[in-house]
C-alpha cells in the first residue's frame, strides 16, 4: 500500500469512528453535568432539610418557653397569696384570658406539697415534680395520661410543673429548695393540641414525629404529623434524608424525628437533573447523527464525483450516438496495435466502412431516423467482428475496424463480405424498412503502410476505390 | 516617708482590688445573661456549675443588676446575634461568631471523641471512614479545628444527630443510636458512672486547647462596655479567683492547665 493509500484508509477509519466517538464524549459530558446537578440538588435538599429541622425544633422550644412564661405568672401570684386561695388562682387564670394562643393547655392548677408524696401520683409525674422542686425551674413530665381522658386510647399528653417556695424563705441551695417547697403550679397539655398551637407553619413534604425520651417507639410516640398512614410509619426506605434531634425541653428529653417525603424531594431537587439527563442524551444522539450524516455525505459525494469522472472520460473517448470508440480512442488503439506489431513482428488489418448514400436517408426521413439507423449499423458491425477487435465511428457515416493478428487476405475478404452482407439486410426504424449498403476498404500492416497515417491513408484509398467501383463492394489495398 | 509608702500601697491595692475604677462596669441598665445546661458548666438539676459561679462573681464585681436565665445553646447564640441577650459564658469563637460577639477569655480546653466500644474503632480516622457510625452533637456547638472538620464532613454524609443538651447524647450513645460524641472536660463526671465508663473509650483530637470566654453581644454592648467586662474577667484571672472556681470542679493540675493558657 502506498503512503497516500494508507493515509486515505486511516482517514476513512477515523471518519467512521467519529460519530460514535462524539456520542461517547457527549454522553460523558451529559453524565458529568447530570452528576453535578444531582449533587447540587442534593446539597440544596440537605440544607433545606437542615433548615426545616432547626426551624421545627425552634418552634417547639419557643412554644414550651411561652407556656413556661405563662406558668411563671401563676407562680408569681403565689408570692402574694397562699396556695389555699383557689379564688385568686381562678381569677388570675380568668384574667389571663386564655385564648386560642393558649389552646394547647388542657388544664392548670396547684398541687400543695402537703399532699405529696401521700397523693397517688404516677412515677412519670413524680419524677418531674421532684426535678422542678430540686432545680427551681420548669420541669416537663414524660408521656402521661390526663385524668380527664378515661378512654383506653387516651391521647398522649404531658404536664409542665413549676415549684412554689414559701414566701420570704431562701431557696438558693438544693437543701433550701427541698425544705422550703410549698407546692407546684402545673399546666397539662394534650400533645396534639400543643402541636396545633405552635407558631409558624410546617414545611410541606416533611413527615414529623415526636417521641418521649430518646428511644423512639410506638409506646413512646407523642405526636405524628397528619396522623400518618401505616406506610408513613415504617422506617422510610425511600426517604432521601431523615434525622432525629434529641431536644431538651424543661429538663425533659423529646426525640423529634423528621424525614423527607417525595413532595419535598420534588420541590427542592430532582427535576433539574432529569431535564439535564434527558436533554443531554437527546442532544448527544442528535450531534452523533449529524456527524454521521456529515461523514457519510462526504463519502457519497466522493463516490458520485468518481462516477462522474469515469462517465466524462467515457464520453471523451466514445461516440455519443453509437457508444463506439471515437476517433481519439481509435487512434490510441491503432498506435498501441502498431507498437505491439512492431515489437513482435506481427501483422494486423484495418478496414474503412463507409455507408453508401446515407445522406439521402437523412434528407428523406429526417436526422432522427438517420441517427437511429447509425445506432443499428454500429450494432451490426460490432456483431460481425471478433471480441478482441475494435470498431470505431470516426465521422458521420464513416466507421473503422481494427482486426488484430489478421492478415490473410481471404479471411479478410470473408470478414469484409460478412459486414457488407450484414449491411444489406433491411433495417427497421420507427416501423419503416430502410435498405442501405456500404463500401469497404482494407489495408494491412506492414505491406500497406508502416505508420498510422500511412495505413489510414491506404485504407481510405481502398475504400474510395470501392466507391468508384460502384459502391456496395470490398476493396483490398493494391 | 511612711505616709508616702502607705499611699503607694493604697494605689497598688486599689489596682488589684475587686471593684476599681478600671474594672467598674457601666450599670446604667439591667443586663441579661443566659446559662446552658452542660455537665460541670451548669446543671439545672442542682442549679450549680462553673458558669454559675463565674456569673455570680462577674455580677458581684460589676455591681450591675443582671437577670440570669437558662436556655438551649442554639437559642443563646441566636439571641446574642440579635442583641436580645447581653452575655453568656464558656463560648468559643469562629469567623461567623466574631461578626456579632466579643469574647473575654478565661480558660481553654481540649476536645475528645467519646466512642462506644461496640463500634470497634480505635482512631479518629477509623470513625470517620466507617459510614455506619453516627456522631451525636449538641446543636450550635463548635469545637477545635479537626473536630469541626469531622462534624462538618459527617453532616454532609447524613451521619450526625443533633441534640439540645448533653444528657440525651449520653442516652443515645448507650442505646447505640449514635456511636460517638464529642466531649470536653466538663462532660467527664458522666464518665464516672460505671455503666458509661465500661462501654466507652476516649480518643483525643490532636488540636491545641481552644480558648473559652465570656460571650458579649456586639449589638447590645458598645466596644467600651465590652472592654469594661473584659477588665473584670482579667481581674478574676489575675487574683486567682478563676483558678479557685475551676478547682472546685477539677483536680488542681487540670484546673491550672485550663485557666493558665
Amino acid at each position: 500500500m502506498t503512503p497516500a493509500r494508507i493515509r486515505d484508509s486511516a482517514g476513512r477509519v477515523l471518519s467512521s469512528l467519529l460519530p460514535p466517538l462524539i456520542l461517547l464524549v457527549m454522553l460523558g459530558i451529559t453524565w458529568f453535568a447530570w452528576d453535578h446537578e444531582r449533587q447540587t440538588a442534593h446539597k440544596a435538599l440537605r440544607s433545606q432539610f437542615e433548615f426545616s429541622l432547626h426551624e421545627t425544633v425552634s418552634r417547639v422550644e419557643q412554644r414550651i418557653v411561652g407556656y413556661e412564661q405563662m406558668l411563671r405568672g401563676v407562680q408569681s401570684l403565689f408570692a402574694t397569696t397562699t396556695l389555699e386561695n383557689q379564688k385568686a388562682l381562678h381569677d388570675y387564670v380568668e384574667a389571663l384570658q386564655l385564648d386560642a394562643n393558649f389552646a394547647g393547655v388542657q388544664s392548670m392548677g396547684v398541687i400543695r406539697s402537703a399532699d405529696f408524696p401521700d397523693h397517688a401520683i404516677d412515677p412519670v409525674r413524680r419524677l418531674a415534680l421532684e426535678r422542678a422542686r430540686d432545680s427551681g425551674m420548669a420541669a416537663n413530665s414524660g408521656k402521661a395520661r390526663l385524668a380527664v381522658d378515661t378512654t383506653k386510647d387516651a391521647p398522649p399528653a404531658f404536664v409542665m410543673y413549676l415549684p412554689i417556695y414559701a414566701p420570704g424563705l431562701p431557696h438558693d441551695t438544693l437543701e433550701q429548695r427541698r425544705a422550703n417547697l410549698i407546692g407546684w403550679v402545673y399546666a397539662a397539655f394534650r400533645m396534639n393540641d400543643f402541636m396545633a398551637s405552635l407558631y409558624g407553619g410546617q414545611s410541606p413534604g416533611l413527615a414529623l414525629a415526636i417521641y418521649d425520651g430518646t428511644d423512639p417507639s410506638d409506646t413512646t410516640l407523642l405526636y405524628r404529623s397528619g396522623g400518618g398512614s401505616s406506610a408513613d410509619r415504617a422506617p422510610s426506605a425511600h426517604a432521601a434524608i431523615a434525622a432525629n434531634e434529641y431536644m431538651v425541653l424543661a429538663g425533659h428529653n423529646w426525640t423529634l424525628s423528621l424525614r423527607t417525603l417525595e413532595a419535598f424531594e420534588d420541590q427542592y431537587g430532582r427535576s433539574a437533573q432529569n431535564v439535564v439527563a434527558v436533554a443531554g442524551t437527546v442532544l448527544s444522539l442528535l450531534l452523533a447523527l449529524l456527524a454521521w450524516q456529515l461523514v457519510n455525505g462526504r463519502e457519497r459525494a466522493l463516490r458520485i464525483a468518481s462516477a462522474m469522472t469515469e462517465e466524462l472520460r467515457h464520453m471523451a473517448q466514445h461516440d455519443l450516438l453509437t457508444g463506439l470508440p471515437n476517433r481519439a480512442l481509435f487512434s490510441d488503439r491503432l498506435n498501441q496495435e502498431l507498437a505491439r506489431a512492431k515489437r513482435h513482428d506481427g501483422r494486423f488489418a484495418m478496414a474503412f466502412v463507409d455507408l453508401d448514400r446515407f445522406k439521402s436517408v437523412n434528407d428523406n426521413h429526417g436526422h432522427n431516423v438517420g441517427d437511429q439507423l447509425l445506432q443499428q449499423v454500429a450494432g451490426r458491425l460490432t456483431d460481425c467482428i471478433r471480441a478482441a477487435d475494435t470498431v470505431g465511428r470516426i465521422g458521420g457515416d464513416e466507421f473503422v475496424a481494427l482486426m488484430e493478428d489478421l492478415s490473410d487476405r481471404d479471411t479478410l475478404l470473408t470478414l469484409a463480405e460478412k459486414i457488407r452482407h450484414a449491411m444489406r439486410q433491411p433495417f427497421i426504424v420507427n416501423g419503416t424498412e430502410l435498405n442501405i449498403s456500404c463500401s469497404i476498404g482494407i489495408a494491412v500492416y506492414p505491406e500497406d503502410g508502416s505508420s498510422a497515417d500511412a495505413l489510414t491513408k491506404s485504407a481510405d484509398e481502398a475504400m474510395y476505390s470501392a466507391k468508384e467501383a460502384g459502391r456496395d463492394c470490398v476493396r483490398l489495398c493494391e | 516617708m511612711l505616709s508616702r509608702s502607705i499611699l503607694v500601697l493604697l494605689v497598688l491595692f486599689s489596682h488589684f482590688g475587686p471593684v476599681t475604677a478600671a474594672t467598674a462596669a457601666d450599670c446604667s441598665r439591667t443586663y441579661t445573661l443566659a446559662l446552658h445546661d452542660h455537665g460541670l458548666l451548669y446543671s439545672a438539676d442542682t442549679d450549680s456549675g462553673i458558669d454559675k459561679d463565674v456569673a455570680d462573681e462577674l455580677i458581684r464585681r460589676s455591681g450591675c443588676k443582671v437577670t440570669v436565665s437558662l436556655m438551649p445553646r442554639a437559642r443563646i447564640w441566636q439571641l446574642i446575634e440579635s442583641g436580645a441577650l447581653d452575655f453568656s459564658l464558656s463560648g468559643i469563637a469562629n469567623a461567623d461568631r466574631d461578626r456579632f460577639a466579643g469574647f473575654a477569655w478565661y480558660f481553654s480546653n481540649k476536645y475528645y471523641l467519646l466512642v462506644h466500644k461496640d463500634s470497634g474503632v480505635s482512631s479518629l480516622s477509623a470513625f470517620e471512614q466507617n459510614g455506619r457510625l453516627q456522631l451525636g452533637v449538641i446543636r450550635s456547638f463548635r469545637y477545635s479545628e479537626s473536630a469541626n472538620r469531622l462534624v462538618d464532613k459527617l453532616q454532609g454524609e447524613n451521619r450526625v444527630s443533633q441534640a439540645g443538651g448533653l444528657a440525651p447524647l449520653y442516652q443515645t450513645l448507650m442505646q447505640g443510636r449514635v456511636q460517638g460524641m464529642i466531649i470536653e472536660p466538663f462532660d467527664f463526671p458522666a464518665l464516672e458512672e460505671k455503666k458509661i465508663r465500661e462501654v466507652t473509650a476516649i480518643l483525643e483530637f490532636n488540636d491545641p486547647p481552644v480558648p473559652h470566654g465570656l460571650i458579649m453581644s456586639k449589638k447590645a454592648l458598645s466596644t467600651a462596655q465590652q472592654e469594661q467586662w473584659r477588665a473584670i474577667v482579667s481581674s478574676m484571672r489575675a487574683d486567682g479567683t478563676m483558678r479557685r472556681i475551676f478547682e472546685k470542679y477539677f483536680k488542681p493540675e487540670l484546673a491550672a492547665s485550663m485557666v493558665n493558657f
